[in-house]
C-alpha cells in the first residue's frame, strides 16, 4: 500500500473504548492512514538495544498493531500503528542472553510517557520558567544555523561547548567530529557516577583501561568489595547469569560469595558471608589478606604479578598490611582476614571484585590497585579443559578502523564537568557562548560546589536535544526532542559483560509517536547545512547510512553475521540485533596495552592510604553514602511510574525516599522508624524520613540517588530528597573523580511519621492522614 | 497430554533484583497505583519479593523470597467464592473468572500467602502508556479481584499454536514473563506432567519445599531451599 500523508475523515466507531476510560465515548478523532503494515492481533519481534544504563543489553521489542492518538501536521487523530508491547532479553546478545532486568523492562515507559516533549518548543518566559511555546522544525533548526553561523562568523567556533551523557559507537564518534570539524573543544561527556577510577587502576594493573568482565559462572569464590554487580554495578545482568550458574549451574559445586562493605546492599544480601569494613579502607583490608597469603605462600600461581607491583612492598611482603594492623584500621578481626586468605586460595577458581562505594573515597584509585593486587594473586579461574584462564577478562574491542573507534574519555567525569563550569562563570574568551545539551542533568547531580547551575545560566544561548524536561533542559532556550531509543537506530559497544568484541546494532522498533527527530540525524542535517568542513567531516544524510557505512566493514571479520554481499549483511546484522566475534579461544586475551615508561614512571607504585573525608568527625559525626538506586539508576529513571512503585528490595520503600540509619543510633538519637530527620553537611541539608536497618554501620548514612527532582514530570516533580545535593566537592586524588561517598553529616531528628509520610510496601497500611480520597 | 503447570524459585539463584515484578506488570497490564493508594496498601503485584532481615550489625542476614500466586491443587481461595469466579482448570491452574467475580473479597482473606490483589479504583493509565497495554490480557475495572495467572495468555498462545502445527508442546518453548527476565534463572515454569522436563528435574531436588506446605494447599510452586557457606554440593 502506498503510503501518503493524506487525511480522510471518518466517524469513530467503539474504538474510543480502547482509550482511556475518562474520555467521552463519542469524541469524534479523524483517523489517518496508517503508516506500518501489520496484521492486528499478530505480535513481530524486533531487535533492539536497552538504553537505561551502560551496559547496553540486546532487546528483543515486542510489536503488535493499535490505536495511537497522533498529531500530523498539526492535526490530531487515530492512527494504527505499530506500538511496543514488551521487552524481552535478546536470546542471541552475548552480554544479557535473553535476559532483563528492572529497569531494562521499565524502558517501555519512557516511550510511551504522558510527559515527553512531543515537538520542538522555544522558550518565552524567563530562562527556567518552563514556559515554551511550540515552534516548527523548519524554523528551530533556522534558528540553530543562524546562531552555529553567527559564531564561526565571529571566529568563536571555539565557544561552542557540547554537554551530554556518555554514547558508544557511532554516536559518539558523530558527535566529536561535528565538534571537531566546526572547531569547537571536545564535548564534555558527563555522568554523576562514572568509573574513571576503575578505569584508571585497571590501566595500571593490568593494562586495559576499561571496565572489567567476571566469568562469574566459572567461579568457586568471588570476595566483592563494594562493587553491587547484581543490582547496579558495571553489567549487572550478565554478572547475575553467571552468579546463578556460579551457584547452582554446575552440579557438585556451589561457589561462594563474600561481600565486603559498610553498607548492605541487594547484591551483599545474597553473600554467604558478609563483611562489615570501615569505609574506605576496603583497599586496606584486601592488602591485609594478601599480606597473608604472601607470608604463607598460599598463592598457586606466585606472587610476581602486574598488578601486584602497583604496591609498594608487595615483593617484601606487604609488611604494612600484617592482620593486625588491618584490624585497627578496617575494623575487621585478624583472625577473619587470615580465615579469608585461605579459604580464597583453597577454593579451585577465585576472584576478587571491586567497585563503588570504595571508589568513590579520596583513596579510591589506591583501593582499587589493591583489590586488584589481590585479584591477581587468587584467581586462579581454569576452562573445562583445565588450563589456566582467569575469571577476570577485559572485553576486546571490536574490530572497526581506528578512525572509527572513539578514544575512551581520559578525565574524570566531575573534573570535566568542574572545568566547563569553571571557563562558563570566569566569561574570558572561549568561554561557552553557545551549548549543546544532550541527555545529561548536571544541575540535578552534580554537587552543588561545582555551580554548575550558576554556569549554565551565563551561557547566551542552550538548544537541548533530550526528550523530557529536567532540571537542567528546562534551562534551554530551544528544545529539539530526540526521538525515544525504540524509535531510535542505535548502536552500542558494550565495555563489558562479554568477552566476545561486539557491536550491538538496532533499527527503530516502531515509529515515531511524536512529531520528534533523532538526535543524530538532526546533527547531520546542521552540518549539511554549515557547508564546509563540517559538511565534508560528515557526509551523510542520514544516521542509518553513517551507521551501515561504519560497520559493514565487518564483513571480512567472520564472527555472527555471514553474508555475501554488503547489503545481505545489513540486513542480517539488524536482525541479529548487532555483531559478536566467535567466543575467544580458551586462554587467549586481548593482548595487554603497554604502558609508556612516562605513564609508568608517573604512577610509581601506591603506599597504604588511608581515606579522608569532607567534614570534621566531631561536628559532622556520621560518613554519608549516596548509593546507585535499584530504581531509578543515578537518578535519570524517576520519572517512570513502574520505578517509583517498585519496592526497595531491601526497605520496601515505594514513591519515597528514606535514609537508612542503624537502629542503635536510632535509639540513641529518638529516631524512630518512619520519622523526619534532617541531615547536614558541608554542603547543604536536606530533610528525609528514617529507615532503621541493621545492614548499616552506627556511624554511617545511607540513602539511594534518584528522588528529590524539582522538574522531571508528574511522578518524579517534588517528590522525596537528593543525596548528591548535599555532596561535598570531594575529589578522589589520582584521577579527580568526584569522592561521592567521602562527605561526612550529623543527623538530628525533625518530626514524624505524618510529617515525613514514608510509603513502605510490607507492614501494611502507613499512619498518616491523606488528602485525596479514593476514585 | 494433559499438562499440569508449575514453577520453580531457586532461592539460592534469586538475587532480589526484582526484573520479575517489572517483567510481570508490563506483560499483564497490572495497574500502578500511585503514592497515595500505595500508603493504604493497595499497590497491585502479581509477584513480589519479600526479604526477611535477620541479626544485628555487623552480622545481618537477608533472605528473599519470590512470593506469587502458588496456584494450589486444594486451593483455599476456591471453594469460599459465592460465584465460582475462582476454579481450577483441569491443567492445575488457579484460575480467576474477571467476569464472575463480584467483589466480596473472601479468595483474598482465605489465601494464606496474600497473593491477590483487589482492584479498590479504576486503573488509569495516563496516555499515552495505555498504549504499552497487552492486547492477550483483559484490562481489570474496579471491583475485581486479580493475580498472577502464570501468564495464562502465553500457555494459550502456546497450546493454540501446537495444536495447529499437530505437535507437542517442548520444555522451554515459552515461560512466563517473571521466568523469561530472571537473570540467575532463579525462576523455571514448565509442564510438571512432563517427566524430562526443567521444572519437573528442579522440583524432585533434596532443597525443594513448599511454601506453608504444612496447611495442605498443596502448592505447584516449588522453592529450594537457599544454600549455606558450607555446602559443596548441590543436587
Amino acid at each position: 500500500m502506498e503510503r501518503r500523508n493524506f487525511i480522510k475523515i471518518s466517524a469513530l466507531t467503539g474504538v474510543a473504548a480502547t482509550l482511556d476510560a475518562c474520555r467521552a465515548p463519542d469524541k469524534q478523532l479523524i483517523r489517518f492512514i496508517p503508516e506500518d503494515n501489520l496484521i492486528p492481533g499478530i505480535a513481530t519481534w524486533k531487535p533492539g538495544v536497552c538504553t537505561l544504563c551502560s551496559a547496553g543489553c540486546g532487546l528483543l521489542v515486542r510489536v503488535m498493531q493499535g490505536d495511537a492518538e497522533v498529531v500530523r501536521n498539526g492535526q490530531r487523530g487515530l492512527m494504527k500503528m505499530g506500538l511496543a508491547k514488551k521487552l524481552e532479553g535478546s536470546p542471541q546478545n552475548p552480554v544479557n542472553a535473553g535476559k532483563l532486568c528492572a529497569r531494562g523492562q521499565a524502558g517501555l515507559q519512557v516511550l510511551y510517557h504522558p510527559d515527553r516533549i512531543t515537538h520542538p518548543i522555544k522558550r518565552t518566559g524567563a530562562r527556567g520558567s518552563g514556559e515554551f511555546q511550540e515552534i516548527s522544525w523548519d524554523d528551530a533548526l533556522k534558528e540553530v544555523v543562524s546562531h552555529l553561523t553567527a559564531l564561526e562568523s565571529s571566529k568563536a567556533a571555539n565557544s561552542l561547548a557540547f554537554l551530554s551523557m556518555p554514547l558508544s559507537g557511532q554516536r559518539h564518534k558523530l558527535i566529536e567530529s561535528f565538534l571537531k570539524a566546526y572547531g569547537a573543544p571536545p564535548a564534555v561527556w558527563y555522568e554523576p557516577f562514572d568509573e574513571a577510577v576503575l578505569r584508571q587502576a585497571n590501566l595500571l594493573s593490568f593494562g586495559h583501561a576499561a571496565l572489567p568482565t567476571f566469568e562469574l559462572g566459572r567461579a568457586d569464590y568471588i570476595i566483592s568489595f563494594g562493587a553491587d554487580f547484581l543490582g547496579t554495578w558495571n553489567s549487572p545482568v550478565a554478572q547475575s547469569i553467571g552468579y546463578g550458574e556460579m551457584r547452582r549451574g554446575r552440579p557438585g559445586r556451589r561457589g561462594k560469595f563474600v561481600q565486603v562493605e559498610s553498607r548492605m546492599s541487594q547484591t551483599g544480601a545474597n553473600a554467604d558471608e558478609w563483611i562489615a569494613c570501615k569505609p574506605g579502607t576496603e583497599g586496606i583490608l584486601a592488602l591485609g589478606i594478601a599480606h597473608v597469603i604472601l607470608s604463607e605462600k598460599l598463592a598457586p600461581q606466585g606472587a610476581e604479578t602486574r598488578a601486584g607491583s602497583q604496591i609498594a612492598g608487595w615483593s617484601a611482603g606487604l609488611p604494612e598490611f600484617t592482620p593486625e594492623a588491618v584490624e585497627k584500621q578496617t575494623g575487621v578481626s585478624a583472625a577473619v582476614i587470615t580465615r579469608l586468605a585461605h579459604e580464597i586460595t583453597q577454593s579451585g577458581s577465585s576472584a576478587a571484585i571491586v567497585g563503588g562505594a570504595p571508589l568513590a573515597q579520596t583513596n579510591g584509585h589506591f583501593n582499587a590497585l589493591a583489590v586488584n593486587a589481590l585479584e591477581s594473586l587468587v584467581d586462579t579461574g581454569r576452562d573445562q579443559n583445565g588450563n589456566l584462564r582467569p575469571i577476570l577478562g577485559f572485553t576486546p574491542e571490536p574490530p572497526l578502523s581506528a578512525a572509527e573507534e572513539p578514544a575512551a574519555p581520559a578525565q574524570a567525569s566531575f573534573a570535566r564537568l568542574n572545568s566547563f563550569a569553571q571557563s562558563a562563570l570566569r566569561g574570558q574568551a572561549g568561554a561557552p557562548q553557545m551549548l549543546m545539551l544532550n541527555e545529561a542533568n548536571p544541575i540535578f547531580s552534580a554537587p552543588p560546589a561545582t555551580r554548575i547551575g550558576e554556569a549554565i545560566a551565563r551561557i547566551p544561548y542552550i538548544v537541548s536535544f533530550g526528550g523530557f524536561i529536567d532540571e537542567t533542559s528546562v534551562q534551554a532556550d530551544l528544545i529539539l526532542p530526540d526521538h525515544a531509543p525504540l524509535e531510535s537506530w542505535l548502536d552500542s559497544i558494550p565495555e563489558s559483560g562479554s568477552l566476545r568484541s561486539m557491536v550491538s546494532l538496532a533499527p527503530p522498533a516502531v515509529s515515531p509517536l511524536h512529531n520528534t527527530r533523532p538526535m543524530p540525524d538532526v546533527l547531520l542535517g546542521l552540518a549539511q547545512q554549515l557547508g564546509g568542513d563540517v559538511a565534508k567531516a560528515l557526509p551523510w544524510t542520514s544516521f542509518e547510512a553513517m551507521l551501515k557505512a561504519a560497520l559493514v566493514p565487518l564483513r571480512s571479520h567472520g564472527g555472527s553475521v555471514t553474508a555475501k554481499t554488503d547489503d545481505d549483511f545489513w540486513q542480517s546484522m539488524q536482525t541479529q540485533g548487532g555483531w559478536w566475534s566467535a567466543p575467544a579461544a580458551a586462554g587467549s586475551k586481548s593482548a595487554p596495552a603497554t604502558l609508556s615508561s612516562a605513564t609508568a614512571a608517573k604512577h610509581a607504585p601506591v603506599a597504604l592510604t588511608a581515606p579522608e573525608f569532607a567534614g570534621a568527625a566531631g561536628d559532622f559525626p556520621f560518613c554519608f553514602q549516596p548509593y546507585v538506586s535499584q530504581s531509578f539508576g543515578d537518578g535519570s529513571l524517576a520519572h517512570l511510574p513502574w520505578m517509583q512503585e517498585l519496592p526497595d528490595v531491601l526497605t520496601t520503600a515505594m514513591w519515597s525516599s528514606w535514609v537508612e540509619i542503624n537502629p542503635k543510633t536510632g535509639e540513641r538519637l529518638g529516631i524512630q522508624q518512619g520519622d523526619l530527620v534532617e541531615i547536614t553537611s558541608q554542603a547543604g541539608s536536606l530533610r528525609v524520613p528514617a529507615v532503621l536497618s541493621p545492614g548499616i554501620a552506627p556511624d554511617l548514612l545511607a540513602m539511594p540517588v534518584g528522588q528529590g527532582h524539582e522538574n522531571f514530570g508528574r511522578f518524579a516533580t517534588g517528590r522525596g530528597a537528593n543525596p548528591l545535593s548535599i555532596l561535598a566537592p570531594v575529589a578522589e586524588r589520582e584521577t579527580g573523580a568526584l569522592a561521592w561517598a567521602a562527605t561526612r553529616v550529623k543527623l538530628t531528628r525533625v518530626g514524624g511519621p505524618e510529617q515525613a509520610k514514608l510509603v513502605l510496601f510490607a507492614g501494611g497500611m502507613s499512619g498518616f492522614p491523606h488528602e485525596e480520597e479514593p476514585r | 497430554m494433559s499438562h499440569r503447570w508449575g514453577l520453580v524459585v531457586d532461592l539460592d539463584r534469586c538475587t532480589g533484583c526484582e526484573a520479575c515484578v517489572v517483567a510481570c506488570h508490563a506483560e499483564n497490564n497490572v495497574p500502578t497505583a500511585g503514592a497515595d493508594q500505595a500508603a493504604r496498601g493497595r499497590t497491585m503485584q502479581w509477584i513480589r519479593v519479600e526479604r526477611t532481615w535477620e541479626g544485628d550489625f555487623p552480622n545481618p542476614k537477608v533472605r528473599f523470597q519470590p512470593v506469587l500466586c502458588q496456584q494450589c491443587d486444594n486451593a483455599p481461595c476456591e471453594p469460599v467464592c459465592p460465584t465460582y469466579a475462582s476454579y481450577h482448570t483441569p491443567e492445575g491452574l488457579n484460575a480467576q473468572v474477571y467476569n464472575r467475580c463480584i467483589g466480596t473479597r473472601f479468595c483474598a482473606n482465605a489465601c494464606p500467602y496474600t497473593v491477590r490483589s483487589f482492584n479498590f479504583f479504576n486503573p488509569k493509565w495516563e496516555m499515552p502508556l495505555n498504549l504499552q497495554l497487552n492486547p492477550d490480557v483483559s484490562v481489570r475495572s474496579v471491583g475485581i479481584m486479580e493475580k498472577c495467572t502464570f501468564c495464562v495468555q502465553r500457555i494459550k498462545s502456546a497450546e493454540i499454536q501446537a495444536e495447529a502445527e499437530k505437535r507437542e508442546l517442548k520444555d522451554g518453548e515459552f515461560t512466563t514473563a517473571c521466568a523469561q527476565s530472571c537473570a540467575s534463572t532463579a525462576l523455571v515454569f514448565g509442564d510438571l506432567n512432563d517427566p524430562n522436563s526443567e521444572v519437573s528435574r528442579l522440583a524432585s531436588s533434596n532443597r525443594s519445599t513448599k511454601l506453608l506446605g504444612e496447611l495442605g494447599t498443596k502448592p505447584n510452586v516449588t522453592y529450594l531451599e537457599r544454600g549455606t557457606w558450607q555446602d559443596a554440593k548441590n543436587s
